[in-house]
């Protein structure tokens, strides 16, 4: 223990020259105390020998082992001022070899000196980041408990561990805070829009959104169009409405909704089905089968909607093939095709 | 889709409402007449469904109220050059869009240095559909990019809603049209 205490020293003082800050003496004093109890605790693995052995050699040697290991950011940018690679090497060696306990000491105690330093910059505090915090923690180190003990001390500030080679100023920390909230958001967005599993990236998904938007809205519009067709006095009447099956399919009382036009979808998957399937769809329409009320999403709107506009409009030519409807449907088509 | 059926229960009933007002208050509309008002009042039940808080339901209120009342002006028959007035300036603004647009091209003529890296491609990409959405977006041009996406998933969903009971409706009085 004594050979170890005098390498630490060693690399310590011999590393760094006249200013010991308190910092560092507070470090060589967790390091010391950690090392302490390493040699008491029982369960000695190999790694922990082997690198006591590095301490004993060179510290180069010390530094090729520990780049060869994970790196730990967390000790990293709260010493980002001191780049001195003795000392970094010196922290990595300790912080990989501790047990939970010791390693929250000594988190708790860097950690502490980050808060005080940056305690003068008040960053705003959000409770629902602490998950974030979590999660950017995880992929480091394996403190989620200390993380939330910190938290739960202070609650009045963000805590954002800087990740390794990283700036650590509160713009860069505050910005990327407001990143990965959009990211997240962006993941549910990827759950609503179908067809954007597949995408990664910022602008291709948006790319697809606006796609979806826009299609949803020209639908909405096209829609309206046919209502204002369909009924030429604008009276809907909702209790005949209601007494067709149809009707009371799509507005169930068990919440589940089915879709009413989905015989015409799942015709949908080859073009040329589209005009002799209508004919027959249309007679069937009052009689719809409850199984088919199953598949939910169109797996491809944009292109769907096209087609779709297709499909009612000639529906709608076999329903009521009047002149003037017709020049109307042509008009909405040519709309809808720009 | 967390309480979808509920939204479009709820969009219907106030749909119907709206129209049935609409209704109340003309009598024989033309095609065009008619589209526009079941849309405006589609737009008025769906911005008021669920909680009204948020931006683009507001802008939506907005938006149809002028709609609605530029309305109201063109029917009455005699439009006098003040009512005429106030028309041009709810439309949104022609000239206003000259000034954007003029001032997007001079700060184009400064910005000499087009850098090619993809980085910054990838942004420029991204400031663009930004921008392009904010556009679709009723309210959108106030909006910052973390509210943005907010506020799309919302629009989304309700735009869902409002489709599907639309379709729901169309086909079924198609229906009762063929069987009376």
């Amino acid at each position: 223990m004594l050979h170890c205490l005098n390498t630490s020293s060693n690399l310590v003082g011999g590393g760094n020259i006249s200013d010991m800050t308190v910092l560092e003496r507070q470090r060589a004093r967790i390091k010391f105390q950690n090392e302490h109890q390493q040699f008491s605790g029982n369960g000695f693995s190999s790694s922990h020998q082997q690198q006591f052995m590095m301490l004993g050699c060179d510290s180069a040697l010390g530094e090729i082992v520990t780049n060869s290991m994970k790196p730990d950011p967390d000790y990293e940018n709260g010493f980002d001022e001191e780049t001195v690679k003795k000392r970094k090497t010196d922290n990595k060696v300790d912080l990989n070899s501790k047990d939970k306990r010791i390693k929250v000491c000594v988190e708790e105690g860097e950690s502490k000196i980050v808060e005080q330093r940056k305690g003068q910059k008040n960053t705003k505090f959000n409770n629902g980041n602490k998950n974030k915090r979590e999660n950017c923690e995880d992929s480091n180190s394996k403190e989620n408990s200390k993380g939330s003990e910190i938290q739960n001390q202070k609650p009045d500030y963000i805590h954002v561990r800087a990740r390794r080679g990283q700036a650590t100023d509160s713009h860069s920390l505050a910005e990327r805070v407001r990143r990965e909230k959009i990211s997240e958001r962006m993941k549910y967005l990827q759950d609503l829009v179908p067809g954007c599993n597949k995408i990664a990236g910022k602008a291709g998904m948006l790319d697809e959104i606006i796609n979806y938007v826009q299609s949803l809205q020209r639908q909405v519009e096209f829609l309206s169009m046919k209502l204002a067709a369909v009924n030429p006095r604008l009276d809907f009447n909702i209790d005949e409405l209601f007494a067709k099956e149809v009707f009371t399919q799509n507005f169930p009382t068990t919440g589940i909704p089915s879709e009413m036009t989905n015989p015409a979808y799942l015709q949908f998957n080859s073009a040329q089905q589209l005009v002799s399937c209508c004919g027959g769809l249309i007679n069937n329409m009052g009689i719809i089968p409850p199984e088919i009320g199953l598949c939910r999403n169109i797996n491809a709107p944009t292109s769907a909607s096209l087609p779709e506009i297709f499909l009612d409009s000639s529906i709608f030519t076999h329903i009521l093939p009047s002149s003037t409807w017709e020049g109307m449907v042509e008009a909405s088509n040519m709309k809808m095709e720009m | 889709m967390r309480n979808l059926s509920s939204l479009k229960k709820e969009f219907l009933r106030k749909w119907i409402k709206g129209l049935r007002k609409y209704n109340s208050q003309k009598k024989n509309m033309n095609l065009l007449e008619r589209k526009k008002a079941i849309k405006l009042s589609a737009d008025l039940a769906m911005a008021s469904t669920k909680d009204k808080t948020t931006l683009w339901r507001k802008a939506l209120f907005a938006n149809t109220s002028t709609k609605i009342d530029d309305e109201q002006d063109m029917s009455t028959t005699s439009s006098t050059p003040q009512k005429k007035v106030i028309r041009k300036n709810s439309t949104n603004s022609y000239p206003l869009r000259k000034r954007i647009t003029g001032r997007r091209k001079i700060l184009r003529r400064n910005h000499t240095k087009e850098r090619v890296e993809a980085s910054f491609i990838a942004m420029r990409l991204v400031k663009k559909r930004t921008r392009k959405l904010k556009s679709l977006l009723p309210g959108g041009k106030f909006m910052d990019d973390s509210c943005l996406v907010d506020e799309t998933l919302d629009y989304i969903e309700s735009l869902k809603a409002q489709v599907e009971v639309m379709r729901c409706l169309v086909t079924s009085s198609e229906l009762f049209i063929n069987q009376p």
